[in-house]
């Protein structure tokens, strides 16, 4: 019936562009809508230009968490060199007390973010590659030996933070609290505070692994890979400088 | 709240709500800012008037409040500071103005984070929101200072306000970090990417140059600031040492706390505390270079000066925290490090001041209410910036620094200053956030008192400061060098009275606009920019599908061989 068909083609134009008022399709890829989800297919350029948008966030993110972490390697550095004053000896006195540090619960622990690091690289890839099927409208099919990497990544992004759990029970069998020493607060807040930002990551991957129940479409599954990808290398390698720097500055 | 009227062709599918308040409209939320920032300057604006008012009759009991002891005065001014601060002075210019005008300058249709703008603008009203929680708690809201130096700040027992209301304070200071962090993310994007085809990076108007810098500033201050907050946080509740030192002995009771410095958490603090300086003031410039051109009806003087000018003073701002901290006992190395540096601010300082002057030298000004208040802007950063140089010298600033003196100078260069900047803003954007005209005569009126106004509140301070007035006191009476400049003190109190009078002509200007104002039309001013390019007030659509193709530099006044004095930027290339 030609009136139903008129009315459906009326009701799908504002959705072009997605939720709020004001959302304007992306039609030459500038602008517009929120995310664009619910619409705008096919469509390669704005494709490109949203994930450049959101790969540029990204990297203004990344920027902002260095700031901290930087700061927080700073205050590291600063408070190991100062001690309080001793009254009656009537010098300075050191009060940081070297950490004994659970060595192989942290390598591992490592080992499993290295490891999360290269499936979630994976995935990326293959989702890239099943994107050329996605943009022409077609139910991406499995290709070849394809695990679930993404799934492998949450699974091993949750062991890790297990992982980091487990060194925190460690440290507090040995007595090492967060308030005992500033060698114990500071380790227990720079190691909480990349678990913190490592979560952050999980959440996004757990939405893009979601992505099926959810009705999210394949472009914005991809997006979320391939942004989260950035920031999960970006938190592994803030891992390894966090180890060299309780390692290296035990005190 | 918000008052324009959304285009039927968005709103008939659309509730009220997701219209109006929950919308990712970068209007919406720009003008939510706005309002968010007028409840913020009202609830300080109130605080100054308690404190001059307590200051010179500290007998006085106002409405409802009682007497207030000493410890009210340090809550006031501790609320006063912040609120103004962070929820005016970094808000309005930035968030209000700039989410609203961003998009519209550089021809894009939304910011290019839409939702995470709008959760920008959540956390920041519930952050003020916490702020505010902090009056209704018992022992009241904080006294440490917009500064919150430790141990004051760290220690629960330290006074009344130092419990729950330090507490708040720290929460709320942290969720407006993450709001600034998350608004920022969506400016620098926004600026990145969404720039309409032709609008080069050379071709942006100076406001979008500076919300683009303070942006990057955000980004890397607030960040600090907020790791910062934890570790008080932490240093409060969790038992830590990070800024308290030990042997403290608070009401006779020892504190088991052993070790930390407070001066790092000063370092820490300035270190965001000085760019957030910039963060206040770059937008304020951004916008009187913007409108000085405007109605001088002459391109800006210098245009690659004030971007590199921009730019410059960005960096600077990174490097300079220590010269708040010359009494603190550091290094005199140190401090002639951070002179240096300051000083050197002073250069990209009076390229940006040398060529606003020439911007209206030999122009065709035209003397409406958003010029007169950005020369006023000049005046007033000039006679603040003059003090500049005075306090960047470790010598005199050990003398001036618990002054009145410096009360003086953040006054009237950073507050005073950027308040111009923001009215000069409102009564220029006006028409094209509400579709009217704000009154041009009650304007004139605001204008000539506020100046007048500022100058009577503030220059009597330097004199105040040199003769050693300190400041921070509630009541400093029997202290005989003191007394004797009670006379000021009351000038300054009535000249305070004066100036917030003459705020309600704006208040009443403002909202009788809004309603009842003139009609305005697309392009009141003869602007050349982008955002007039759209009808007043701004369609819920923007540019819609007409995406502006720019061919024009942003200043283009009075170009001979043009037909009228004024060349939009998306005019045909000639």
């Amino acid at each position: 019936m030609p009136i139903i068909s008129d009315r459906v083609e009326v009701e799908r134009k504002p959705k072009l562009g997605g939720g709020g008022p004001g959302k304007i399709p992306h039609r030459r890829g500038f602008g517009g809508g929120d995310d664009g989800d619910h619409g705008n297919s096919g469509d390669f350029r704005s494709r490109e230009q949203r994930m450049r948008r959101y790969r540029v966030g990204m990297t203004l993110c990344i920027i902002s968490v260095t700031a901290v972490f930087v700061l927080l390697t700073m205050v590291y550095v600063f408070r190991m060199g100062k001690g309080r004053f001793d009254e009656d000896a009537h010098r300075w006195v050191r009060d940081w007390i070297p950490l004994t540090l659970p060595y192989v619960q942290l390598w591992t622990n490592s080992l499993i973010l290295l490891l999360s690091s290269l499936t979630l690289e994976l995935a990326r890839r293959s989702m890239a590659k099943k994107e050329e099927f996605a943009a022409m409208g077609i139910v991406p099919p499995r290709l070849g030996r394809d695990l679930p990497w993404l799934g492998i990544t949450v699974f091993l992004g949750f062991c890790f933070l297990v992982g980091q759990v487990l060194v925190w029970n460690i440290l507090r069998s040995q007595g090492a609290f967060l308030a005992s020493n500033p060698s114990r607060s500071l380790f227990y807040i720079l190691t909480g505070t990349h678990a913190v930002h490592l979560v952050g990551g999980l959440v996004v991957l757990l939405y893009a692994v979601a992505g099926r129940l959810l009705a999210i479409k394949f472009e914005s599954q991809r997006i979320a890979v391939e942004v989260t990808g950035w920031y999960w290398h970006y938190l592994a390698f803030l891992w390894f400088g966090i180890f060299a720097l309780v390692h290296f500055a035990r005190g | 709240m918000t008052i324009s009227t959304p285009s039927a062709a968005t709103s008939s599918n659309r509730s009220f709500l997701r219209c109006h308040v929950f919308s990712t409209d970068h209007k919406v939320i720009g003008r939510a800012y706005f309002f968010l920032s007028l409840a913020a300057v009202l609830v300080g604006a109130w605080l100054s008037l308690l404190m001059r008012i307590h200051l010179v009759w500290p007998k006085a009991t106002l409405l409802l409040l009682g007497e207030i002891k000493p410890e009210n005065y340090l809550a006031q001014l501790t609320m006063h500071g912040t609120l103004m601060v962070f929820f005016v002075l970094s808000t309005v210019p930035q968030s209000g103005f700039g989410t609203f005008f961003l998009p519209l300058q550089l021809g894009a249709s939304n910011m290019a984070f839409p939702r995470l703008t709008a959760a920008g603008f959540w956390t920041a009203l519930l952050s003020f929101c916490v702020l505010m929680a902090a009056f209704f708690v018992p022992g009241g809201p904080s006294g440490a200072g917009w500064t919150q130096y430790p141990p004051l700040s760290a220690l629960a027992s330290a006074g009344p306000g130092q419990a729950l209301g330090t507490d708040l304070w720290l929460a709320s200071i942290g969720l407006f970090c993450l709001s600034s962090l998350m608004s920022a993310v969506g400016f620098v994007a926004t600026t990145i990417h969404h720039r309409a085809p032709g609008m080069a990076w050379l071709r942006m108007p100076l406001t979008c140059w500076s919300w683009f810098v303070t942006s990057l500033l955000i980004l890397l201050a607030f960040g600090i600031l907020l790791a910062a907050v934890v570790l008080l946080m932490l240093d409060r509740h969790a038992g830590t040492s990070f800024f308290i030192p030990g042997g403290l002995l608070v009401s006779g009771k020892a504190i088991a706390h052993s070790g930390g410095s407070p001066l790092m958490w000063q370092h820490l603090f300035w270190f965001f505390g000085h760019p957030e300086v910039y963060i206040a003031i770059l937008p304020a410039m951004g916008v009187t270079s913007h409108l000085l051109s405007v109605f001088a009806r002459k391109p800006v003087f210098g245009y690659k000066a004030m971007v590199g000018a921009t730019l410059a003073i960005g960096a600077l701002g990174f490097m300079v925290w220590g010269h708040h901290m010359f009494v603190s006992g550091m290094n005199p190395y140190a401090g002639f490090a951070f002179s240096t540096l300051t000083t050197a601010i002073a250069v990209p300082s009076a390229i940006k001041t040398f060529n606003w002057v020439a911007t209206l030298y030999g122009g065709r000004i035209r003397y409406v209410t958003p010029l007169l208040f950005s020369a006023g802007f000049v005046s007033l950063f000039i006679t603040g910036g003059l003090t500049g140089p005075i306090l960047a010298q470790p010598a005199l600033d050990t003398y001036l620094h618990d002054t009145y003196f410096v009360v003086a100078h953040f006054h009237l260069i950073m507050a005073m200053a950027g308040v111009f900047a923001i009215f000069s803003a409102t009564y220029f954007w006006f028409p094209k956030m509400f579709g009217r005209m704000m009154n041009e005569t009650s304007g004139r009126w605001h204008f000539w008192i506020t100046l007048f106004g500022a100058y009577a509140t503030f220059m009597p301070m330097h004199l105040l400061g040199i003769a050693g007035h300190p400041r921070r006191y509630s009541e400093l009476s029997g202290v005989q060098y003191v007394t004797a400049m009670a006379p000021l003190q009351k000038f300054i109190t009535v000249a305070v009275i004066v100036t917030l009078a003459g705020q309600v002509i704006f208040l009443v200007n403002l909202f009788w606009s809004m309603f009842k104002g003139r009609k305005a039309e697309a392009n009141p001013w003869e602007c050349t920019t982008l955002e007039w390019t759209l009808k007043s007030p701004a369609p819920a659509e923007g540019f819609g599908d007409q995406r502006p193709q720019v061919n024009h530099g942003p200043y283009e006044y009075n170009i001979s061989g043009a037909e009228k004095d004024f060349v939009m930027q998306d005019a045909p290339a000639s």
